[in-house]
Parts: structure tokens; C-alpha cells; sequence
């Protein structure tokens, strides 16, 4: 039997799809280097509700009461400093702007950067309607060790 | 015509390649299917996949061969077009267990129903059939199609749609099927568990896309199953 005559066509998205596995598999190599910067930036990201840009003086302040800068801040060229700050205390912090939470323009151009974590869900069923749930307690407190969630990523 | 009797009237026009065990109704319409009563609100897509394990496609070939109004695309003859107008194309692609990443995706060469093979979809399970107007459709398991979608490697437009079919899944995701998700995740080669989560942060920083699930709302799950996923295995193995 013959092939079908529009076998090259699918043997050409194959090949595809292969140089696509290819690049991640490269680009899993590179997680540790600076290849994996972007996905730890996501990462820390995914992890806030909200992200505002803060003035500087109001970012030493928040690392003089303990809170940490995360590390991915530090790969970054220019530098950023990204913090964790519980709503109630970046409330304190008038001249604070909201960012879009994407890797856009504002939130690249921003160099001190609060971020407000998700509080966990109190177990793994969520709904559509998450956000009206009710938070179970994670809080973020100053701390020398930074984030959880930014560790190691 | 509303979409919803579109998808439904495609599914009985291949109805009796339901009845070959192994056959499932796999891809975007599947959250559309899940939603209470099929409601199809979730995904818009024209089209609906079918997926064939290797070792019954000449059986699919057999019974496709009796479905009146069904015949294949002249240019692309994985996919078959229905006559009757208002339905939807039915894209048949193969799945083989021996098969892992997308690394792995060949092509099955067949004159009549030649198949795309894609590795990752080798993750899929059947799940329990979904009853749809007395018609028992064959869909995975939501854990194993959550994976796959998470895992496959694509660009562009088809690649944000892909995560945004993960995100309609999520959203009619029980504990069960979470839990499954979890287990599956550790499962997985180091490379593709990180795959997963780098394509979750894609997902939860997304913007809307039109007839799309829009991931904004739900950005807070998205980071709930990053930390669950996480606890279940991803931290100390330096992936």
C-alpha cells in the first residue's frame, strides 16, 4: 500500500514537535544558570495575589523590620528587590502603585516590588469561585530566610 | 446552532467508535464535557480530538469505515470532516503506552488513517464514562489529561490554548482527581515535573484570551497546586 500523500506534512510537525522537546530539554539543563531566571521570576510570581512598586525608602524600612529580599531579585539586571509584605502592612505604605501581575513592562521596569502571597486553600478541592474563600492563616512575617516559595527555585 | 449541540451531534456521529475499548474523546472538549450536564462553556474549539491507541487502530479503521457522513480532509488525513453541516471536525491521533515525552512523537503511516503519535499523551487513562443524553462517552481520567496538557511542549497561540485547557480542566477538577494529579506528577521524569510547573506559572501570569477560560479569577488554584505539586516531590531533587 501506498503512504497517504500528505504523510511529508506530518512527518514535518513530528520533527517539530521533537525540536520543541529538544529546546526544553536544553533549557531544563540550564535551570540553575541564568536560563532559569525567568521561570524563578514566574515562579515567585504565581505565588503573589498582587504586586506593587514601592519607593525605595519604603523598601529599606521593610528590610529593616526583617523582611526579606528574594533571591531571583538579585540575578536581575538591574537588580530588584522583591519582597513578600503582608497586606495589612504594605496598607502603611501610601505611595505604593499597583503592578500588572506579567512579565510586562511595568512590573520590569519596577525596581522595588512587594508582593502579596496567596494564602493556601484549606485543601485541594477549590472552586470557581477561589477568591471568596475564606484564608486558612499563612501569613508572611519578616524573616531572614525569605520565601518558602523562593527558595530553591 | 449552539455550540453545545454542535459537540454533542459530533459525538453521535462517531458514536460507534465508543464501543471499541481503549477509544477516548481526548483535548479541549473534554472540560467542555465535564461541566455539569456537558454544558460546553469552558473551551471554544472547532474541533474534537479523538484519541486511538496503536494497537486497535485497524479496528477504528474498520468501524470509521462504516460511519456514513464522515470522510477525511483531503490535505490533512488525520483529520475527518461531517457532512452534515453545524458539526465539528473529528481529529483522530494515536496514542501509544510505549511512548513517554514528546521527544518521542512520530508519526503512524497508514493509507487510509494515517496518525499523529504524541508521547505525552501516553499519560492518558480511561476515566469513567460520561453519560451525555444516553450516550456513553469515553473521556481520561482528568489527572492524566491535566498532565498532558501541562507537559506538552508546543508554541505560540496553540500553546497558551493548551494551558488554557488545563485551566477549564482545574476548574471542574474534584479532590480525587487532584489528588491523581499529584500522584502522576511523581511519576514523572524530573524533566517533565518541571515542565509541569514552569508551564503553571505561564499559566497563572496569562492573559484572557477570548473563548478561553480566563485564568485571572483563579490565579490563587494555580498557585495551590504549584505548592501541592511541589510537596510532592519536586523540593530537595534540585529540579
Amino acid at each position: 500500500m501506498n503512504p497517504h500523500p500528505a504523510i511529508p506534512s506530518m512527518h514535518r510537525r513530528v520533527r517539530q514537535v521533537r525540536s520543541r522537546a529538544a529546546v526544553r530539554a536544553w533549557e531544563y539543563r540550564q535551570r540553575h544558570l541564568a536560563k532559569g531566571v525567568w521561570f524563578r521570576l514566574r515562579r515567585l510570581l504565581a505565588e503573589a495575589s498582587s504586586a506593587w512598586e514601592i519607593p525605595e525608602a519604603a523598601c529599606s524600612r521593610l528590610m529593616t523590620e526583617g523582611f526579606c529580599p528574594e533571591a531571583v531579585g538579585e540575578e536581575l539586571e538591574p537588580r530588584k528587590t522583591l519582597l513578600f509584605v503582608p497586606e495589612t502592612r504594605l496598607s502603611g505604605i501610601p505611595d505604593r502603585r499597583l503592578l500588572p501581575l506579567r512579565l510586562g513592562p511595568e512590573l520590569l521596569a519596577a525596581r522595588h516590588i512587594a508582593l502579596v502571597r496567596f494564602p493556601r486553600l484549606d485543601s485541594l478541592r477549590r472552586s470557581a469561585s477561589c477568591a471568596s474563600e475564606v484564608s486558612c492563616g499563612v501569613h508572611d512575617r519578616p524573616t531572614r530566610r525569605g520565601s518558602p516559595a523562593g527558595q530553591g527555585l | 446552532m449552539l455550540f453545545r449541540e454542535r459537540l454533542l451531534g459530533t459525538l453521535r456521529l462517531v458514536r460507534p467508535l465508543f464501543d471499541i475499548p481503549g477509544v477516548l474523546v481526548v483535548g479541549s472538549e473534554v472540560p467542555n464535557l465535564l461541566e455539569p450536564g456537558a454544558a460546553a462553556t469552558l473551551v471554544v474549539s472547532q474541533d474534537v480530538d479523538i484519541g486511538v491507541p496503536v494497537d486497535i487502530h485497524g479496528r477504528v479503521k474498520d468501524v470509521l469505515s462504516g460511519i456514513a457522513g464522515l470522510r477525511p480532509a483531503r490535505d490533512e488525513p488525520s483529520v475527518w470532516l461531517p457532512e452534515p453541516p453545524g458539526l465539528l471536525e473529528v481529529n483522530f491521533l494515536g496514542i501509544d503506552p510505549s511512548l513517554r515525552d514528546a521527544g518521542e512523537s512520530r508519526v503512524l503511516d497508514d493509507p487510509v488513517l494515517p496518525l499523529m503519535v504524541f508521547g505525552p499523551l501516553s499519560l492518558l487513562r480511561p476515566g469513567p464514562r460520561l453519560v451525555l443524553e444516553g450516550m456513553a462517552v469515553p473521556v481520561p481520567a482528568l489527572s492524566g489529561l491535566l498532565v498532558e496538557k501541562l507537559v506538552t511542549e508546543r508554541s505560540g497561540m496553540k500553546g497558551d490554548r493548551d494551558l488554557l485547557v488545563a485551566m477549564g480542566l482545574l476548574l471542574v477538577a474534584r479532590d480525587h482527581d487532584m489528588e491523581e494529579t499529584a500522584v502522576l506528577f511523581r511519576s514523572l521524569p524530573a524533566e517533565l515535573r518541571h515542565a509541569v510547573r514552569s508551564n503553571l506559572t505561564l499559566l497563572s501570569l496569562m492573559q484572557p484570551v477570548r473563548g478561553m477560560p480566563d485564568p485571572t479569577p483563579h490565579r490563587r488554584l494555580i498557585a495551590d497546586l504549584l505548592r501541592t505539586l511541589e510537596e510532592h516531590g519536586e523540593k530537595g531533587e534540585g529540579a
